[in-house]
């Protein structure tokens, strides 16, 4: 017999920390339509960048868009300033922003990992990766101050230099999460029950993510090989070893597999950048004040990430558009809830590690 | 025996809202159940449902859309109840303070207990408040099972009427 039911799932529910709510169209327990609403967590960012700050304390301000992404996105929106201004920036600069980039990939992917741990029914693991996340926080605290929320990055420059002792540090808590990482792929690979929930589950296929516009790790997992680290050049990917991870089979294993490869990837980088680090000021000086526009991209943990500023050579700035990577995925995800079991739809849900505060914002 | 008291002082629960935050904080209050830190040994357990909460945490400016369940689920979570608003954001709006869309801390609508500062609170602050949590809990409990007195004791004035007199010429009458 059948029987429609509608199930809906957030805003405030067991399984699900971000606010978002989704309403799910169920014949028997078979997801059949999908409908979203995302707007729990709006706060008018871009209103207040254009009425509330100047354009130097910005970079402050869209950070707290996300606290997972933040620091691509106080880099994205300086570099479509130094843009405008016309800054040249030495090699140490762009090399520390990169590691700080890459350093935060690696915890946010980790935690993506942990919360499909958690939400699969596997609270072990979950707890496991949590705990081998912490050095990488330890070695951020480090080097910029706060563990997440840093406020590194400022315009012309960085805040903070690094020391031998923590390049020693760093080398060494890199190596030993290495390890770690290769036995976390062997472990999601041949482990029997995480395979029932993972393999074969949630699938997108590679037609389904072009015409649905999918990005990021969400994207490469079903062979779609898009990534912005290796199309743009404002920062130095080319020489310090950038390597494109694709798999093939678009499921929720696949998606996994991805990040931890991704994250031996950004672990090899940040390496590089460690052993060779040029030498160099840390902060350049600015001068004048934007005008004209510019159009910044960067490959955030969750994928493109786009900054559009418009400035007339005042201190306020005419407009300020952000366009992030979990608001460009959304149709995408809306399709493969569908003809999935409701029961997988918190562990689907945390694959596509959804950002929802980058997205109301 | 069975002690309801014995178990309300040494377990309390942990209800976690995000009403318009970040994830910075919620990523630190995931941080703080984590092996690391293990809020978890203080007898707290993070649970979804409010029926079973008694620790209320709140992340974030409270948005107009969240303020309504943020309501909601304090209403829901029976007494004794202790709030903590985690994060500058939660406290006072912090950098989200007189945006349009944002309500200015969650003092506005819910009495608030402990306040976490920080922008993200770090998981030493807000373990630290969940300690101060657990001994307000364990005030107000004690408060509310004390016996409370409904009237006022009366004065004793000579020639005045009172309590007193009245059950005087009560006994009186009736010997």
């Amino acid at each position: 017999m059948k029987k429609n039911i509608q199930i809906p799932l957030g805003s405030q529910h067991i399984a699900l920390v971000e606010p978002v709510k989704f309403r799910f169209e169920c014949e028997n327990e078979r997801i059949k339509e999908v409908s979203s609403d995302v707007g729990f967590v709006h706060r008018g960012v871009e209103q207040a960048c254009v009425s509330k700050f100047k354009f130097d304390a910005i970079p402050y301000v869209v950070a707290r868009v996300c606290g997972l992404c933040a620091i691509t996105h106080s880099l994205a929106y300086t570099q479509t300033i130094e843009e405008m201004l016309e800054v040249e920036l030495n090699d140490k600069i762009q090399y520390l922003r990169t590691l700080m980039i890459e350093l935060d990939r690696i915890h946010s992917h980790m935690l993506c990992l942990a919360h499909v741990c958690e939400n699969a029914g596997f609270e072990a693991m979950f707890m496991d990766i949590m705990a081998k996340r912490e050095p990488i926080m330890t070695l951020q605290e480090l080097i910029s101050g706060n563990r997440i929320q840093f406020d590194y990055i400022s315009i012309g420059g960085v805040n903070r230099d690094i020391t031998p002792e923590i390049q020693k540090r760093g080398l060494e808590i890199l190596a030993a999460l290495k390890e770690e990482i290769l036995l976390y792929i062997h472990e999601f690979q041949n482990n029997w029950s995480l395979s029932l929930k993972y393999k074969g589950v949630g699938v997108l296929t590679l037609d389904e993510a072009m015409s649905y516009n999918a990005i990021g790790p969400l994207a490469r997992a079903s062979g779609l090989a898009t990534d912005v680290r290796a199309e743009t050049s404002r920062l130095p990917y080319d020489k310090i070893g950038y390597e494109m991870v694709l798999e093939h089979t678009g499921d929720v294993f696949a998606r996994n597999q991805v990040r931890l490869k991704e994250i031996l990837n950004s672990i090899a980088m940040c390496e590089n950048i460690f052993e060779g680090l040029p030498q160099g000021e840390i902060q350049q000086k600015v001068k004048g004040k934007p005008n004209g526009e510019s159009l910044v991209r960067l490959e955030a943990p969750r994928g493109e990430l786009m900054y559009y500023v418009k400035g007339n050579a005042k201190p306020m700035l005419e407009r300020v558009r952000i366009k992030t990577p979990t608001f460009s995925c959304i149709p995408a995800f809306m399709e493969v809830f569908k003809e999935e079991v409701y029961a997988d739809a918190p562990a689907i849900l945390a694959s596509f590690d959804p950002c929802l505060s980058c997205t109301a914002k | 025996m069975f002690s309801f008291k014995w178990f309300k002082k040494k377990s309390p629960w942990i209800l976690h809202y995000n009403a318009g935050s970040c994830n910075g904080c919620d990523i630190e209050i995931l941080a703080c159940l984590s092996p690391k830190y293990d809020l978890e040994r203080f007898g707290v357990i993070n649970c979804g449902n409010p029926k079973q909460a008694d620790i209320f945490l709140v992340t974030g400016p409270v948005t107009y859309r969240s303020r309504e369940r943020l309501i909601q689920l304090y209403t829901q979570i029976p007494e004794p109840k202790v709030v903590i608003a985690v994060g500058s954001c939660a406290c006072t709006g912090g950098i989200f303070r007189s945006m349009y869309n944002v309500e200015d801390g969650i003092d506005r609508y819910i009495p608030v207990d402990v306040y976490t500062p920080g922008c993200a609170s770090s998981p030493e602050l807000i373990m630290d408040a969940v300690i101060q949590a657990v001994d307000i809990f364990e005030h107000k409990n004690q408060q509310l099972q004390s016996a409370k007195k409904l009237y006022r004791q009366p004065v004793f004035e000579q020639g005045r009427f009172c309590v007193s007199n009245v059950a005087k010429s009560l006994k009186d009458k009736d010997e």
